[in-house]
């Protein structure tokens, strides 16, 4: 049959009877083909040496324009399968490796120790505020702010990052503006409700609606890849906040700073729909054409999104529990110095974390390409793993030796030894913290969420016995994380890249 | 009679010749219900087709979404590990038994992936283990820098664990499973045709396999995912055209790799892409100045440099020839673009090469010149040639894919990437009003003859009773072959 074809091909070069126009076509081929097979093998060597197999070289030889009649006319061979075959025997293999591409884990140090000062400096806005924060059930109102805001603020980055990792920004972008509607609505009611529960000063309740608003606005600039506008949107607060303790908080500024601390959940929120409208092309389009796309593309947020954002929301509020709560059993009474010492540092840390981790990913990247055989693998990646959280416990006992430092040189704190438990705790508590952000990091969502529960329902259950409790708590949580993580990501496939 | 068509990263998600094709044909065979299997990439894909009446179903079936297809692993249905050790030492198996060792693994993982999870099989840590175990038992190859690595076997795994997605889907209950082109969009055929007993039929644009090829040159896996990768693509082609009923290609080019991978020829029958004579009207005049038109994607595949360089040659001759370009870059690639207008400065021709853009009516692009050029490297069966000659204008095209078969002797046919010829054939036609007239009026009737989407309509509507009336077991049926009419087309009909 192919004979028949090839035989019948010939024959339309010059169709019988032809006028000179239409013999054009019989003029072989007058470009840069070479005209004998060595010549041919050299132009195609590359093609050649990483063929698969010989229909790999027919491929590229037709693409390049090479046909059955110049495999026949050039080259004596009955089509250019034949000639491809020949060629595939010709020249040995000798595949050239791919291009390196561009890593995808590159993040700058810089980056990272950004990352640290936007989870930490928001700190410093909460002495700033104590002015504000007083009356009967401040702290109450105080925790589940922080307690909702965590959660709905990483329930949001899910969305953005889940359509993110389907290389779908634009619509990473569009999931950002309802999402943050949504979760200032949520935030509201939850103010209002704690309103409804027992009495509580308008400030405080503005203090944690502002925290909560701040927080998912970030959350979108985070998403959207705009840390810069990040730190504007957090300027006035943490400057304002730093002055007016640095001040020593003259009286004649109390209502400035709090107008500075009002300021940044309403750049936050103003920035975030500004960058998530601009992201998602709604500046620059007829509005018909948007909703007629919109229409086409169905509902925004489905069941399943919000089925996948459930772990996320559960481990944001666990975590915010295992933070905040040894401070809240603290009092009442006097602040708890220890708490502030320790908790400051860590939110610091998310930086260092987070560099960490890109670096284990990296150098795991990297054992995988590097290995042949899984039991090595699972050593070494085990290995790898011990040396990253070592990694990042000595950079939060450093960030913690500093900042202890700084306080008991500014006075503001008296060293004791009593705070040691207390810091250790904190420390664990960010191990076992950086470890989960690992494993969630390698699509382990579930486990993390249920120890860190665990974890947290044990400090409450034995709050009787204080700090102790949260030591052991948190030892026992970073312990059986790194457990789990050293099975789990033992496993190359887990390093599906 | 209802037909499930299925396509890859087309219709209706994407815009582009198989699309408008399954489009046409879907409103055309009107006597028939549709409902469309969709492969596309996340799931997150829009629509960008509207769908005619006859489409009763849309599935889409996503090869690189997160959660895994199909029912969720229970305890009951452990590893299995036999059938998996099957696939890897099927593919990477090169003797003439691996072919029918694939045909029944593949059919088998069908078999698994509707009780349990293939997808979280393929990707498990014993699937990666497994192909570097088999990787080591062979005898290493001679060239040693590509001794496959962990991440080698973790990215082949992974790929065919995408690739495989289809399987784990509902088999669609119909009359008959079309397949718009070979490779993926097989899959759910294949699966209805084990399950159901439902014919299937494979039409193909352009060699899917081939294309395949092509794509990999680039890819960023190394050469052993690659090489399994690939060979798992030629078996699959391979044995989506030996359970195919019949297969019907879009050009008679296309039959040379299908036979090669050992399609049956009498199953094989050319249906050529249509246009609507009602779109393309008969053009009464001809522009003022000597005109070449050219219609297509700024890419690179459709060589719109060598078009330039000719169309220099041509001004020496012709000083008011002109060479209007309509269309755009797609998306995301426009420095070709850039690199074709860089060339135009270079030749000094910039006034007489214009980039038109799209055009809203694309009948008027076709007016613009007295004759329309085609220089691409690769085509399957281009529609701009087919709606060109239904306007009645005559084509310089390259000889590639099944232009040949298009133009036939209404027009000229020179060899790619040569601008010397193009530039020849070019000037015969604007220098000889009478040639190109008659040729002009001798392409409209080859089109209103044989590319017209009614007559690609009706050659389906044939095609689907034709299998579907020969159920699989009737007596007669696999000796019997499919008359192809192209053959009447082809100037060597008569010679036979």
């Amino acid at each position: 049959m192919i004979a028949r074809t090839l035989a019948a091909r010939e024959r339309t070069r010059v169709p019988p009877g032809a006028n000179e126009d239409q013999r054009l076509r019989a003029v072989p081929a007058e470009d840069d083909k070479p005209r004998d097979l060595a010549e041919l093998c050299e132009q195609f060597v590359l093609v050649c040496e990483s063929a698969v197999d010989p229909l790999e070289i027919s491929s590229a030889l037709e693409f390049d324009g090479l046909n059955d009649q110049a495999a026949r006319e050039l080259y004596g061979f009955s089509d250019v399968f034949a000639l491809a075959e020949e060629m595939y025997w010709r020249v040995p293999r000798q595949p050239a490796e791919p291009e390196p591409v561009a890593d995808p884990w590159r993040i700058s140090k810089l980056r990272s120790a950004m990352h640290g000062l936007i989870y930490g400096l928001p700190a410093v806005c909460f002495p700033a505020a104590s002015g504000l924060l007083n009356g009967p059930g401040a702290l109450r109102a105080l925790v589940v702010a922080l307690l909702s805001s965590w959660a709905l603020s990483q329930g949001l980055a899910y969305l953005g990052y889940a359509r993110l990792g389907r290389s779908d920004p634009v619509q990473a972008a569009r999931v950002m503006l309802p999402g943050m509607t949504a979760g200032t609505g949520a935030t509201a009611l939850v103010m209002a409700l704690t309103a409804l529960t027992g009495h509580v000063h308008l400030p405080v309740l503005a203090f944690g609606f502002g925290l909560g608003t701040y927080m998912l606005g970030a959350t979108v600039l985070m998403v959207l890849g705009a840390e810069r506008l990040l730190l504007i949107v957090l300027a006035p607060a943490v400057l304002g906040s730093a002055a007016f303790l640095a001040l020593g908080r003259p009286h004649y500024l109390e209502y400035a700073t709090w107008g500075a601390l009002a300021a940044t959940p309403a750049l936050a929120l103003g920035l975030a729909t500004w960058r998530a409208r601009r992201k998602s092309g709604f500046f620059g389009r007829r509005r018909g054409a948007t909703a007629k796309k919109r229409e086409a593309a169905g509902p925004l947020i489905t069941a399943a999104d919000l089925r996948g954002a459930l772990p996320s929301v559960g481990f944001g509020l666990v975590v915010a529990g295992l933070l905040v709560f040894p401070v809240a059993a603290a009092l009442p009474g006097r602040p708890d110095t220890g708490a502030l010492i320790a908790s400051l540092p860590l939110a610091l840390s998310m930086g260092v974390a987070e560099w960490t981790l890109v670096w284990f990913r990296r150098r795991t990247q990297r054992l995988l390409r590097a290995t042949r055989e899984v039991p090595v693998f699972a050593h070494r990646a085990r290995l790898t793993l011990f040396t990253a959280l070592l990694h990042y416990l000595t950079a939060a006992a450093l960030l913690t030796a500093t900042a202890a430092a700084v306080m008991i040189t500014a006075h503001l704190i008296h060293p004791h030894w009593t705070l040691a438990p207390q810091i250790a705790a904190y420390l664990a508590l960010g191990g076992a913290m950086f470890v989960a952000l690992l494993l969630q990091a390698f699509g382990s969502r579930i486990f993390p969420l249920i120890t860190c529960a665990a974890a947290l329902a044990f400090e409450v259950l034995w709050r009787r016995l204080g700090v102790l409790g949260q030591l052991a708590a948190c030892t026992e949580l970073l312990v059986t994380l790194t457990a789990y993580a050293a099975h789990v990501l033992g496993k190359a496939v887990r390093h599906a890249p | 009679m209802k037909i499930a068509m299925m396509t890859e990263g087309t219709y209706p998600y994407s815009f582009g010749g198989v699309s408008v094709w399954c489009d046409q044909l879907i409103r055309g065979l009107t006597g028939y219900d549709f409902s469309l299997v969709a492969i596309v990439a996340t799931g997150a894909e829009r629509m960008v087709w509207p769908l005619p009446g006859n489409v009763v179903a849309v599935d889409r079936v996503p090869l690189w979404s997160t959660a895994p297809a199909g029912p969720t692993v229970s305890r009951r249905n452990g590893l299995p590990v036999g059938l998996l050790r099957e696939l890897i030492d099927s593919l990477l198996d090169s003797s003439a038994e691996a072919q029918p060792r694939f045909t029944g693994v593949l059919r088998e993982l069908f078999e698994f992936a509707q009780r349990g999870n293939l997808s979280a099989a393929l990707g498990s840590d014993k699937a990666v283990r497994l192909l570097s175990e088999a990787w080591m038992e062979r005898p290493p190859p001679a060239h040693w820098r590509t001794a496959p690595t962990l991440h080698d076997a973790v990215s082949a795994m992974q790929l065919l664990d995408h690739a495989l997605r289809p399987l784990s889907c509902p088999p669609p209950q119909a009359d008959l499973a079309h397949a718009v082109t070979n490779g993926l969009a097989v899959l759910p055929a294949l699966a209805a045709k084990w399950r159901y007993g439902t014919p299937v039929i494979v039409t193909e644009h352009g060699v899917y396999l081939r294309e395949q090829y092509l794509q990999n040159r680039k890819s960023p896996y190394r050469w052993p995912v690659k090489a399994i990768y690939l060979s798992f693509m030629r078996r699959l082609c391979a044995l989506g055209y030996s359970e195919a009923g019949a297969i019907t290609p879009g050009n008679v080019y296309n039959r040379r790799w299908e036979e090669r991978l050992g399609a049956k020829p009498g199953r094989i029958r050319t249906v050529y892409n249509g246009v609507d004579p009602a779109d393309f009207p008969a053009l009464s005049g001809e522009p003022d100045a000597p005109t070449i038109s050219w219609v297509g994607r700024i890419d690179p595949i459709k060589d719109v440099e060598t078009l330039v360089r000719a169309f220099a040659l041509v001004r020496q001759e012709m000083p008011a020839a002109r060479l209007r370009l309509f269309g755009s870059p797609p998306k995301g690639r426009e420095s070709y673009l850039e690199r074709c207008q860089a060339l135009t400065a270079d030749l000094g021709i910039t006034g007489a090469v214009t980039f038109e853009g799209r055009v809203e009516n694309i009948a008027d692009a076709y007016a613009a010149g007295q004759i329309v050029a085609l220089s691409s490297v690769s085509e399957g069966f281009p529609y701009s040639l087919i709606e060109a000659m239904t306007c009645g204008r005559t084509c310089v095209a390259t000889d590639v894919g099944g232009v040949t078969e298009a133009v036939g002797d209404t027009g000229l046919v020179v060899p790619p990437r040569n601008p010397k010829l193009m530039a020849r054939a070019c000037l015969t036609l604007l220098q000889d009003d009478d040639l190109r007239h008659r040729l002009g009026t001798a392409a409209r009737t080859r089109a209103l003859q044989n590319f017209t989407v009614d007559g690609a309509i009706s050659a389906f509507d044939e095609v689907y009773s034709l299998v579907s009336a020969a159920r699989p077991g009737r007596p007669g049926w696999t000796e019997r072959a499919i008359e192809d009419p192209s053959d009447d087309l082809l100037p060597w009909k008569a010679a036979k």
